[in-house]
């Protein structure tokens, strides 16, 4: 398997943040040296980063806290 | 043991569960805006989000006993909803193209490429990319798919965590995930070309 593969293998987990140390480091190490895989790399950051974000403009209202809060049991 | 005795460990024991349930209320209600923050990308509307939540808070008071303190609470509150947006037959999105997506995992970028020539920066496919547009190409990803890909990116979950939450093997977790991915940057490149 050439370490591109290997790479592959790894990238997504790694994004993740799902590696081990020394797995993480096989990857770092890979991405320093491979330009392609680094291209990927940053593209699938990115494409992470919009998921993300992509929720935090709309917080939960605080009419729907309130209601949660009645909706404990009475002791 | 006296009656007298008997009573006291009575209510004893009565004062000690009220105390754990009024904890266990607290620490979920301290939870909610992340579980709202995931009902809200697993439901269509912010209506429909609202609705799962009350529906899980409600069910998580009720049996609120059957939690084991010390474990994950956030994912316990999370295996719930998840549960109950399956119950709620929220699953009437089209299957995806599975054949298709198999063909390419960087389509997004293949695409722009076949469209635009060769992006060496990235910059090119960023400024494609947009808020809405992910939002818009999220709505397009099954349930099935999209339960993982929330619960990993917007829940911040581990794979381990995902897989107790939506009680299927971390494999099932790993290849959902990837499929999704692949939908949605299949969706994106499509969103990305059609608007050039």
């Amino acid at each position: 398997m050439c370490e591109c593969d290997r790479c592959e293998q790894l990238l997504q987990s790694f994004l993740d943040r799902q590696l081990d140390e020394w797995e993480r480091a096989e990857a770092e190490e890979h991405l320093v040296r491979c330009s392609y895989c680094r291209r990927r790399y940053v593209f699938e950051e990115k494409l992470r980063m919009y998921v993300r974000q992509s929720v935090v403009d709309e917080p939960m209202r605080p009419e729907l806290k309130l209601k949660l809060a009645a909706l404990r049991v009475e002791l | 043991m006296s009656e007298t005795e008997a009573e006291q460990t009575d209510a004893r024991r009565i004062a000690t569960e009220a105390r754990d349930r009024v904890r266990f209320e607290e620490e979920a209600l301290e939870l909610a805006d992340q579980v709202y923050r995931v009902a809200r990308h697993l439901s269509g509307s912010r209506e429909e989000a609202e609705d799962l939540v009350q529906e899980t808070y409600a069910r998580a008071f009720r049996s609120w006993r059957s939690f084991m303190p010390g474990t994950n609470l956030r994912a316990w509150l999370l295996r719930i909803l998840t549960n109950l947006n399956i119950d709620r037959g929220r699953r009437r999105q089209r299957a995806p193209d599975v054949q298709s997506l198999e063909a390419n995992d960087y389509y997004l970028a293949d695409r722009l490429e076949e469209r635009g020539g060769p992006i060496s920066e990235e910059e090119r496919v960023d400024e494609r990319l947009s808020q809405d547009s992910i939002v818009d190409a999220l709505s397009e990803v099954p349930h099935d798919f999209r339960d993982v890909l929330v619960l990993v990116d917007i829940g911040n979950f581990t794979y381990q965590d995902t897989a107790q939450i939506l009680d299927i093997p971390i494999g099932t977790v790993m290849s959902r995930l990837h499929r999704a991915r692949r939908i949605l940057k299949r969706q994106l490149a499509e969103e990305a070309v059609d608007s050039v």
